[in-house]
């Protein structure tokens, strides 16, 4: 227990909606402990508007700003504006949003805010589809996923939006990738980003969903370790949109990953091989990125 | 200090004065001298207030609501498609109780692209819990302002103040731009009713199930009935500090008034001048200015109308499948009255085609030659020949 | 001003605004399978034959606590030093890391633990027993003996241990060479248990008259005396061949002589190697005759290698059937020897688990020596073969033997193991320890019953700890496996090598040949122990918990069941496997 480097101090309380094994809520859990009490969530739309608690209740114990669905780039813009002119600038805006509302319809707001390099953490945690509202495909779901608007011979045949390479696109000072499979790394980059004040970060957390994934609800974390293993899902950092720097190397075949989730068990050998060599060919990009 | 100022330039003298705290807005025509003015204000330090360039108006509207939850003093600024844009955000901002300023310059929507002066992206937002104040000329439009701000606080509900595209926001006039000192005793700086604070932290705008949300409603609804009976006592406060009123409407010789116009914004205007030619041949007309729209009038609608026999209400707007949006809600407030006046609907001036005196006589004639409408509403203005065009 | 107020006047206002936290729901009742903290047992505790705490010795030393660690080995287990040094580790061959890349050095480790406690000198701090007033008298100061005299000691029992040499160890003492197992290093620890308040006679050999009058005084007696006989090979010119218990025997007396040339050792066991490495040592050439082939040998595969690097040669298949003096029989010293040496083959079947050799025709082969040594095994003193005497006055347990006469004698060690080693022989003094207090606090009848619930995983090593109802005793007898590992968490590293004398440095001298690993090394080499089945607190269930569900009081964890929904995570992450999932008891 001693090796860990994670604050103990949670700011998630029990008694919350999520669904049994439900990513999102770790994810929230390990960042709030990274980021501490003085922080302001926005929520759009998306699972944890639900995860927050109906009215009265709410399951964190700091404040939350319920926006409408594209908006959370936009809002978190003016809940900083305001701290700042009251004299905050201590209070990390952290902006909570899910794929939708970060890849699709959140998009616009997220670009805008960033390329106006406002002063807020922008956090998607991706469940790889629009799951509170029953797994509908968003753009970040991945190449193969059947979901319910991509079900039966039509899983989705485009694959997943970059969100991290767009952003660096922007030359956001600092976007990075991580997994709730691996607490210590996810921890250090949001204590990294909190302490980056003055503009845009970005972290888009990998975060499982039992009912959508169609995985029983106790390997949730082990999944997104999978996912990182097998390059699916590299945990990476990019500072200014330029320097990229990997923090871990996967060497597991994407069929490891797969095979373990229902809402890939239709794939045939030859869609997995696809997947490979386009998970290979990504992560040797990735590597020449990388490159010093 | 009198000052020649389009009405542009009076929303924005009057935000600084508000001290507004933090302003987003995107440009479009005709809002964009409005922001431009605030935006130079920020940059040069003479507002001491944060300047959101955000990309779209929907944004603009959600960067106000985030900072009005932190307990900022809001404003944005908008027109036509930039509102329509902003819709699902104005219900969000009335429902969230945030008092938050907007001036919005009528007009057009396309298809076709019409930057001119029309009335239906205010009025087809009539429902989304937002007050709206409509004005005629630029000190009106300076004055609602510094109103609407002090009104908003109030009442937790956010206000929209209304000025014609071009005609009223494009138009030089003498503004009387009163000293800082006397602003700040009638609008003091924004004490919120709640805020996002981490050291007392809540969360607010989440779910609310079917067994409170009603009452939630009930609460908007409310607010917007003491609106309409404080709204007196703020115009006495602000009389009192700069000598003007403005009402809730204003009735223009309608005592003894067979016939009353009814009209908002600039088109009052050009109604005084015409009832003034009118009554000089002997017409017993009147005219009744719409200044607020929402919350509705009703009883002072009421008293003002009850005794005219007809009442010819000017829309530069239209609710297709249903007609002048003004003509509805007047006709709706008019009709548990015993004898009613008989309401002729008249649409004119859409898409910035000007509404003269002769069209407000024709209006006027066409009201007194008929005994009932001959429909539900009457096109004014319209060029036969081109209807004619694809008529047949 | 009264108007004035009047509109300043607040509204009331109702909208979406949290003023309590979701504490309020006990999201528990949605669950209907619930996560256990469950402690297992590890395959190398159950492997050892002491059964030692092996998981949590490695867990302590990790974390740098290196005298809870050694504390966690003396529960069990009151020659670290000792066993660290020659013990055949069975732990080993069960761990689980060997299944990811390389087994833990738990021998290396134990040994590190054991001289660092010899070299702090502090005493072990042991809980003050209740004295029973009874006393016992233990015959053999060898491992099985005063592993008796400590265990006994401990539970309440005066003990007073008769040894025939002049000083106590047995095999560890006059058997082992100093080159597995230096002298000082036994002294210390058997000092250790005397300080405990065991009397011990040595020079004392126990004798007819002697046994009886110690009888009478005694309230149980413990039989520790090993096999003291080397067994003869029967062969034409047996009186040629030197005794190989004796040599090793002498050597350790401090009689050492010098051989020259080549010296024969007959036998294929430890003590074969023993003495073939010794007489290497002393100045000769060894060949080791062995009749079967080399990993038929019972002796130690490792001892095996470590021989024949340092210069032995090994001839298999052989089997003297004739040994004559060469050249001059009437020469008074030793001038060489001629054994004759039959051909032997595997044939079809084994005999007793082992291969089975049959002479191959009639081929033999003449090998010429300076000497010939025997160590083909030992066997008691015939003063000490157990009476069969009536079935129902005997209980024969897996590590010991109980005759119920007026008063208990228990026969243990080497006389009743079915696996003759020294750490066999620890857990007979500890089962014997068991037993005897059993025996007198409950009576004969409940021995083997009582010892069934103490034991680790289902036996035969006995668990003390789990005796005295210390934590150990909460753990399942479920064995973790491999695949119940979470391997995952655990980075591949290699297994710590401690430094050893070259070869050549060897042969050369009596010196240890092993080092021990330093501090660094050590904690380096624990921390890669999965430590299967047992909680190190390494809090990722807690950190993980979606529900927050996970507290911590006083180093124990448990689930707050009010919001568990029994997602199953923590059992799931748990590196090794220290939870279970199962049904809600209604």
């Amino acid at each position: 227990m001693a090796q860990l480097n994670i604050p103990m101090q949670d700011y998630l309380n029990p008694g919350h909606l999520g669904c049994p094994g439900c990513g999102a809520t770790i994810a929230m859990k390990l960042a709030l402990r990274a980021l501490g009490e003085k922080t302001v969530v926005v929520i759009p739309a998306c699972c944890w508007g639900i995860l927050a608690g109906p009215y009265p209740q709410s399951s964190l114990n700091v404040p939350i700003l319920h926006t409408a669905f594209a908006t959370a780039g936009a809002a978190a813009s003016g809940i900083r504006a305001a701290l700042d002119l009251q004299g905050d600038t201590e209070t990390t805006v952290l902006s909570w949003a899910g794929d939708g509302g970060t890849f699709d319809i959140g998009f616009q707001s997220l670009s805008g805010a960033v390329e106006r390099n406002e002063d807020c953490i922008f956090v998607c945690y991706d469940n790889e589809a629009y799951m509170n509202t029953g797994v509908q495909r968003s753009s970040a779901t991945p190449f193969g996923t059947r979901t319910t608007t991509t079900p039966g011979q039509d899983w989705k045949k485009t694959r997943k939006k970059n969100i991290v390479e767009t952003l660096a696109a922007h030359r956001i000072p600092y976007a990075a990738t991580a997994s709730i499979a691996f607490p210590e790394d996810l921890i250090r980059k949001f204590q990294k980003a909190r302490k980056m004040k003055g503009c845009s970060r970005f972290i888009h957390v990998l975060a499982a969903c039992p009912p959508g994934w169609k995985i029983p609800s106790d390997v949730s974390v082990k999944v997104c370790r999978l996912a990182v293993q097998t390059n699916v899902f590299p945990l990476y950092e990019v500072q200014d949109g330029t320097h990229y720097c990997l923090n871990n190397e996967g060497h597991r075949p994407v069929i490891d990953y797969l095979k373990i989730q229902g809402r890939f068990k239709h794939l045939t050998r030859a869609d997995t091989e696809r997947i490979q060599a386009q998970v290979d060919k990504d992560w040797q990009l990735l590597i020449k990125k990388s490159a010093k | 200090m009198k000052q020649v100022l389009e009405g542009s330039h009076a929303v924005s003298e009057a935000v600084r004065l508000a001290k507004a705290q933090v302003i987003s807005a995107y440009p479009i025509t005709p809002q964009t001298h409005i922001v431009e003015a605030i935006s130079a204000y920020c940059a040069n330090g003479t507002m001491n207030s944060r300047f959101l360039c955000v990309e779209s108006e929907h944004s603009a509207m959600a960067a106000v609501i985030g900072a009005a939850s932190c307990g900022a003093r809001t404003f944005t600024a908008t027109s036509s498609h930039g509102l329509a844009y902003m819709h699902e955000l104005l219900h969000w901002a009335s429902a969230a109780r945030l008092p938050i300023v907007m001036a919005e310059v009528n007009r057009a929507l396309g298809p076709g692209w019409n930057i001119w002066l029309d009335q239906t992206d205010s009025l087809s937002q009539r429902d989304t819990g937002w007050i709206q104040l409509y004005c005629e000329d630029g000190q009106e439009v300076l004055d609602t302002t510094l109103l609407a701000f002090r009104l908003a606080e109030s009442a937790n509900l956010p206000v929209m103040v209304v000025l014609d595209a071009f005609f009223l926001s494009h138009t030089f006039e003498p503004v009387d731009v009163p000293r800082p000192e006397k602003v700040d005793r009638f609008l003091p700086p924004l004490s919120p009713r709640f805020q996002l604070d981490t050291a007392n932290p809540y969360a607010i705008n989440q779910m609310a199930a079917p067994d409170v949300y009603m009452e939630m409603r009930y609460n908007i609804q409310f607010a917007m009935d003491r609106v309409l009976g404080q709204y007196d006592l703020l115009e006495e406060e602000f009389a009192a500090i700069f000598d003007r009123k403005h009402g809730m409407a204003e009735a223009v010789r309608c005592e003894d008034a067979d016939i009353v116009l009814v009209a908002a914004g600039t088109t009052a205007s050009t109604c005084r001048q015409a009832i003034a030619d009118l009554r000089s041949k002997g017409e017993k007309v009147g005219l009744l200015k719409l200044k607020m729209f929402r919350p509705f009038p009703t009883d002072l609608i009421r008293q003002n109308l009850a005794r005219a026999q007809k009442v010819a209400v000017i829309d530069r707007n239209c609710s297709f499948g249903a007609g002048g949006i003004f003509a509805q809600e007047i006709k709706s407030a008019l009709c548990n009255v015993d004898s009613p006046p008989g309401v002729f609907s008249y649409i004119a001036g859409l898409g910035g085609r000007d509404v003269t005196q002769d069209t407000l006589e024709e209006i006027y004639l066409q009201t007194k030659t008929s005994h009932t409408p001959a429909r539900e509403s009457i096109w004014i203005g319209l060029n036969r020949e081109l209807v004619e065009s694809w008529r047949n | 001003m009264k108007k004035m107020r009047a509109f300043a006047e607040q509204l009331p206002l109702y909208l979406p605004r949290s003023n309590s936290s979701t504490v309020g729901n006990k999201t528990g009742t949605w669950r209907y399978y619930r996560p256990f903290y469950d402690e297992k047992t590890a395959p190398c505790s159950a492997a050892c034959p002491v059964g030692e705490d092996i998981p949590r010795i490695e867990m302590l030393a990790a974390q740098g606590l290196l005298r809870k660690a050694w504390e966690t080995i003396m529960e069990e287990n009151p020659f670290p030093s000792v066993c660290g040094r020659v013990c055949f580790h069975p732990c080993e061959a069960s761990c689980n890391r060997g299944q990811l890349d390389e087994p833990i050095a738990i021998h290396c480790l134990e040994r590190f633990l054991g001289d660092k406690a010899i070299r702090d000198e502090k005493p072990h701090e042991l809980a003050p027993p209740s004295v029973t007033g009874l006393r016992v008298a233990i015959v053999g100061a060898g491992p099985a003996g005063l592993a008796a005299g400590y265990f006994l000691s401990r539970l309440g029992y005066e003990c007073s241990i008769y040894e025939a040499q002049k000083e106590p160890g047995g095999i560890l003492r006059w058997g082992i060479p100093v080159y597995r197992l230096p002298e000082d290093v036994l002294r210390k620890e058997i000092q250790r248990i005397q300080k405990q308040g065991i009397a011990l006679h040595c020079d004392t050999p126990v004798n007819g008259k002697l046994l009886a009058e110690i009888a009478k005084s005694h309230d149980a007696l413990f039989i520790g005396c090993g096999y003291g006989r080397s067994i003869a090979i029967k062969i034409p010119g047996e009186a040629y061949i030197h005794d190989g218990h004796r040599l090793l025997q002498s050597v350790r007396a401090g009689k050492s002589a010098r051989f020259r040339g080549k010296a024969a050792v007959i036998g294929g066991g430890n003590t074969a190697l023993d003495v073939a490495r010794t007489l290497s040592r002393l100045g000769a050439i060894p060949v080791i005759l062995y009749r079967r082939r080399k990993q038929d040998m019972p002796a130690f595969a490792p001892e095996v290698e470590m021989a024949l690097k340092e210069g032995v040669e090994l001839k298999e298949l052989v089997a003297p059937i004739r040994i004559e003096a060469a050249c001059d029989p009437s020469s008074v010293t030793e001038s060489g020897y001629q054994v004759t040496l039959q051909k032997m083959k595997i044939s079809a079947g084994e005999v007793r688990g082992r291969a089975r050799a049959i002479p191959d025709g009639t081929k033999t082969e003449i090998l010429t020596v300076e000497h010939v040594f025997r160590a083909v095994g030992a066997e008691p003193e015939a003063f000490w073969n157990m009476e069969s005497g009536e079935r129902s006055r005997q209980l024969s347990l897996s590590h010991c033997k109980i005759l119920f006469r007026e008063r208990p004698v228990v026969y243990g060690g080497d006389l009743t193991n079915e696996i003759k080693s020294v750490t066999d022989a620890i857990a007979s003094g500890k089962q014997a320890a068991m037993a005897l207090d059993i025996y007198f606090k409950k009576g004969r009848d409940h021995i083997e019953s009582a010892l069934q619930d103490h034991l680790v995983e289902s036996g035969p090593a006995l668990s003390m700890s789990a005796y005295l109802g210390r934590g150990r005793a909460n753990r399942t007898s479920h064995l973790v496996s491999f695949d119940e590992i979470n391997t995952d968490y655990f980075l591949s590293a290699p297994r710590i090598v401690p430094a050893t004398l070259s070869a050549h440095k060897r042969s050369r001298s009596f010196m240890e040949i092993e080092a021990t690993l330093s501090k660094n090394e050590s904690i380096k080499e624990a921390r890669r122990c999965f430590n299967c089945g047992i909680c190190t607190e390494c809090d990722y269930c807690r950190i993980f918990c979606p529900e927050v569900a996970v507290t911590v009081d006083k180093a124990k964890r448990f689930i707050n069941l009010d919001y568990c929904k029994g997602c199953g995570i923590c059992v799931t992450e748990c590196p090794r496997n220290a939870m279970v999932m199962g049904e809600e008891k209604l």
